[in-house]
């Protein structure tokens, strides 16, 4: 697992011997204020979070170890398998449809000609940097059955009143906009760093042999953006199953429960002090976000 | 006297062993023989005349924040040495881990009763401050704050039930509302309402969960019963709460209700457009003639709820709110005189429901919960010019009489509501039936809280 | 695929084509971008209307009745010039450590190869999927035996250092050809050296891409300020908003829909302000940053 041997001094003589052991140490020296905060930030409440997933505590008195009890009543109850259904369906309403517009507009504002690529730019970025907390409560007003923007609009074209965050048919849909209008500008500019990689000789080659501009996206692009899709697929299937503030905000879990995403469930259990349910379920998200992460690396191998 | 994991924390600027990280951290665990110390944990008031201190007080946003700030001036001219630090809070947000971490901790917390029970490892019993007092606290108030015999809150409001309904609007229609004495008379009369209002839904069918619920435990109370038993049983599975779902079943199938969220923009609409004319409400429902209802403003009455059964009760408590003072405040016992001073001396109670700044005719949302300061014949606030004039007052103060004993709140009542309340919204939708909702709500609720507790 | 292989040779497409195309383009960026913009627009343009006519009348638009009663209710109801003050402050320390910090540690991970370096490095990536709420209880804990609650310090320092900035700062840094190091070696530089001469110049970019996702970053964190800073004065910027949300949410007796919601635009709308504001001025950077970071390695 870990790696003993350095990198070959280029010049192993005596006169070397302390650059040599400068060079050793550095790297630990560069590290140490890292570990220093991370150690104690990050390794210490992960490690104590996995001792209290195998103990009953709520939040004070003496904890009692129970051994694995939380989680076999997390895998047996229907509540929890809800939440990571609820994610799931979540993550197929997100993920596919970001990478298809994502695609879409990088490879427009790629075009070095394009008329005001710059307003573009920032245009699509300005969801992103405005406040979780603050576009969320936009989301709840907008999106009111009776009073909001939205179904205003619908009205002035003929169409009925849809119950956006009312009906459990429609809420997974509206908080899947919230997250795809916010986050979508962040994953475009992912894509251009990626297509700034792809050598240009190659969509002239195909130009000069006239195949259509989605023929070349899908035949030329999409596969030469691989390695960037991919990063952003696991960077969103994260965020995603990692879901709390969204939902939290907006819905509360509601309606009936179809907004209770693997975030909020675990949340739960942490509001109500149930402190070693809480983090047996963390634990069991992170192992199943992991495996999500794993099968698509594994994905995008097989398929080289 | 404070219970926290003695876990010690290796601050490890160079620990790079886990196992050694491993070793030193997590709380305490024992085989968990569980025993908690009960002597010391009753509050004891300051003994000497004129106390010294600075107390935190934690309260929500709101009418009510403003109602209490005012008040503090009168409480200094008894009390002038104590200095009073009230702080707007999200508490549903902060109270839980300010508790568990005994940082910084308030010396009182506004809390809504239904949230007491959960907090109450936390708490100072106030059984023997509050000792003087209890004969004159209605008895609905004194169990709410109940658990295993001590009590955990300092009540403050009563919220009885009442059934407000628009009197301009049935008159017109020909529907004779004063009859109504229960709830079958109550569907009679909705019935009638439709037939000369066709499309109407007389009768609210709350749609938020939460709110549902807190509305189906005030039925309850009428019934003298509650989701739990002082013991903690549950005691869901009854003929009196199937009694309950059936009439809003009744409500539902037969299409007499208007089914929204507690003043939501679609709520208000109904009851503007006289779609929506019976609403069984806590008196706090009052807001929305003074406030929301420009159009149908002073064609409001209310009456006392209708009972279940000829000649029974007519009161129920929907929802209210209690003090709490955490055992980690430095000044509680300081804080506990604020709180008998606003709620059981005349000086105070008439300073928070009196006429004042904030509401010109009284903060008439509630009642107090003291029996002295709810006197029918000696009102704290006036009659209310949103409601014709009508001296809520008295019919408020009667009803309040009328909630019976005996239904305390359990902790985990709040947890329920993703269980019973979103169920009764399954009902309303027609997905289920009275029974199915009692049945598997039931099951979840033992299984998911009870039995994890 | 098959279908790429046989591609059919037809002639260049005439320039009219070429302009419709243009077109279309600009069509589907422009349709997107309103999209993108609106609810900002209609949040900010909203605080300004009547709190009743937000609700009522939520497209309308009356310019002779704009006004600044929801700001001034709102500054009125809630510490939310404290609330930038402590954010501001957060802001400088935490973003100066993290971006002193995380090229260090990406430098190591990406150039030098020592014993634990792996582990190290998947700890990291484990942390990048930890659910950040399943920390908070022990963190908070922590804080306690610290005496840290309610405290500056407890709101910079964890999560100073950042898993995903010091994984990406590893990716960049990765793409420097040793070369240029060995040759920095040779002429007698030492390894700090070499960092702040030879290794900072070239992530310049990056590094400026990372400042303002971390400017962001900690602008709009919320769950921790809330949770660890449970008193007035340490309130963060976004603590101060989601106190003035639980009013909507919470189903408050009292609580008027139409007035808390202009209260809740006007501070939206303030709390936004200066975050666009630094972006825009800063966009340059910060797209040039993450298009240099690009994610090749």
């Amino acid at each position: 697992m870990t790696t003993t041997a350095l990198t070959a001094d280029p010049a192993p003589q005596r006169g070397h011997r302390r650059a040599v052991l400068r060079r050793q140490l550095a790297p630990y020296a560069f590290i140490l204020p890292f570990i220093a905060v991370f150690a104690a930030f990050g390794v210490y409440p992960m490690i104590f979070t996995l001792r209290l997933s195998f103990t009953d505590w709520r939040g004070s008195g003496t904890a009692t170890w129970i051994g694995i009890d939380n989680y076999t009543y997390l895998l047996t109850n229907p509540a929890f398998w809800g939440s990571m259904a609820n994610s799931g369906v979540l993550w197929l309403l997100i993920v596919p449809a970001q990478l298809v517009l994502g695609v879409l507009i990088a490879v427009a504002l790629d075009n070095a000609k394009l008329r005001l690529r710059g307003f573009y730019r920032v245009a699509f970025l300005v969801p992103f940097v405005t406040p979780l907390v603050a576009v969320a409560q936009i989301w709840v007003v907008i999106f009111d059955r009776d009073y909001g923007v939205v179904n205003g609009l619908l009205g002035l074209v003929g169409l009925p009143d849809v119950g956006w965050l009312t009906t459990s048919a429609w809420a997974k849909p509206t908080l899947a906009l919230l997250f795809l209008w916010k986050t979508t500008g962040f994953v475009v500019i992912i894509l251009l760093s990626g297509l700034q990689a792809i050598d240009r000789s190659v969509y002239d080659a195909a130009e000069i042999d006239g195949a259509n501009r989605l023929r070349r996206l899908w035949s030329i692009t999409v596969p030469l953006l691989k390695r960037t899709l991919l990063f952003v697929v696991v960077l969103q299937t994260l965020a995603v199953f990692q879901m709390f503030a969204e939902p939290y905000v907006v819905t509360d879990g509601g309606p009936y429960g179809s907004t209770t995403t693997a975030g909020l469930y675990l949340y739960d259990h942490i509001n109500r002090a149930d402190l070693g349910t809480g983090a047996a379920n963390s634990f069991l998200l992170v192992i199943v976000v992991m495996l999500m992460s794993l099968l698509f690396v594994r994905l995008l191998r097989t398929e080289d | 006297m404070r219970r926290t994991p003695r876990h010690r924390l290796v601050l490890a600027t160079g620990a790079l062993s886990a196992g050694l990280v491993l070793a030193a951290c997590g709380p305490s665990i024992d085989g968990g023989d569980g025993k908690e110390e009960n002597a010391g944990d009753a509050l004891q008031a300051p003994s000497e005349d004129s106390p010294s201190g600075e107390i935190t007080i934690w309260n929500r946003s709101g009418d009510l924040y403003n109602v209490f700030d005012a008040a503090i001036d009168d409480f200094n001219e008894v009390y002038p040495d104590i200095e009073v630090d009230h702080q707007t809070v999200d508490i549903d947000a902060k109270l839980q881990n300010t508790l568990i971490t005994g940082s910084d901790v308030p010396d009182g917390v506004f809390l809504d009763d239904a949230k007491v029970g959960g907090y109450a490892d936390y708490l100072w019993d106030l059984r023997e401050v509050l000792d003087p007092y209890l004969e004159d606290i209605a008895p609905q108030k004194v169990d709410v704050n109940s658990l295993d015999g001590s009590i955990y809150g300092v009540p403050f409001d009563l919220n009885p039930g009442l059934l407000f309904y628009n009197d301009a609007a049935l008159s017109e229609a020909g529907v004779d509302a004063t009859s109504i004495e229960t709830y079958d008379d109550l569907l009679d009369a909705a019935r009638e309402y439709q037939e000369a209002e066709p499309g109407s839904g007389p009768i609210h069918l709350e749609q938020s969960a939460f709110l549902g619920q807190l509305q189906l435990e005030m039925f309850a109370g009428q019934l003298a019963t509650s989701l739990a038993d002082a013991d903690g049983e549950l005691r869901l599975d009854t003929p009196e709460y199937l009694r309950i779902l059936e009439w809003l079943d009744t409500v539902r199938s037969e299409g007499l209700g208007t089914r929204a969220e507690y003043l939501s923009p679609s709520d208000v609409g109904a009851l503007e457009a006289t779609d929506q004319v019976f609403y069984p409400w806590a008196i706090w429902f009052n807001f929305a003639p003074q406030q929301q209802l420009t159009e149908t403003r002073g064609d409001w009455r209310a009456m006392p709820l209708p009972a279940w059964e000829e000649g029974g009760a007519r009161g129920g408590a929907m929802g209210g709110s209690s003090f709490v003072l955490p055992k980690d405040g430095e000044n509680a016992d300081l804080a506990w005189l604020f709180y008998e001073f606003l709620m059981y001396d005349e000086a105070g109670y008439t300073a928070v429901y009196g006429p004042n700044d904030i509401y010109p005719d009284g903060l008439n949302t509630s009642i107090p919960a003291y029996e002295p300061a709810a006197d029918p014949d000696d009102p704290l606030f006036g009659p209310i010019e949103a409601m014709g004039g009508q001296d809520l007052w008295s019919t408020a103060v009667e009803a309040g009489e009328e909630i019976p004993g005996g239904a305390p709140i359990p902790a985990w009542w709040d947890g329920a509501v993703d269980y019973l309340g979103v169920n009764i919204q399954r009902m309303l939708d027609g997905d289920m039936t009275p029974e199915e909702v009692l049945a598997q709500s039931s099951e979840d609720i033992q299984e998911n809280l009870i039995d994890r507790q | 695929m098959t279908a790429a292989t046989r591609v059919r040779v037809r002639p260049r497409p005439p320039r009219v084509t070429a302009g419709v195309r243009t077109a279309g383009t600009q069509a589907f960026l422009w349709v997107l971008t309103v999209a993108f913009l609106a609810p900002v627009v209609w949040a900010v343009v909203s605080a300004f209307k009547p709190a009743t006519a937000i609700v009522s009348d939520p497209l309308g638009l009356d310019i002779g009745t704009l006004t600044w009663d929801n700001f001034k209710l709102m500054f009125a109801d809630v510490p939310i010039g404290q609330g930038f003050v402590n954010t501001a402050i957060v802001l400088a320390a935490k973003g100066s450590i993290t971006l002193f910090c995380a090229p260090l540690a990406g430098y190591a991970f990406a150039k030098y190869r020592f014993p634990g370096r792996n582990l190290l490095f998947g700890t990291v990536l484990i942390t990048l999927m930890l659910p950040v709420i399943v920390l908070i209880i022990p963190l908070l804990l922590e804080m306690k035996e610290l005496g840290w609650v309610n405290t500056y310090q407890a709101l910079i320092l964890p999560g100073a250092v950042d898993a995903f900035a010091i994984f990406w700062m590893r990716q960049v840094i990765a793409e420097i050809p040793d070369e240029l190091l060995d040759a920095a070696r040779i002429d007698g530089c030492g390894e700090f050296g070499i960092f702040t001469r030879i290794v900072l110049p070239v992530i310049k970019p990056a590094m400026a891409g990372l400042a303002v996702l971390t400017v962001m970053n900690i602008y709009n964190d919320f769950v921790w300020p809330v949770v660890v800073a449970s008193s007035e004065r340490m309130a963060t910027l976004q603590v101060v908003l989601s106190t003035l949300a639980q009013n909507i949410t919470g189903n408050r007796i009292g609580a008027d829909y139409a007035t808390v919601t202009g209260e809740l635009l006007a501070a939206v709308s303030v709390a936004m302000i200066p975050l666009l504001i630094i972006f825009v001025f800063l966009q340059k950077h910060f797209i040039n940053g993450i298009l240099a970071g690009s994610m090749k390695g």
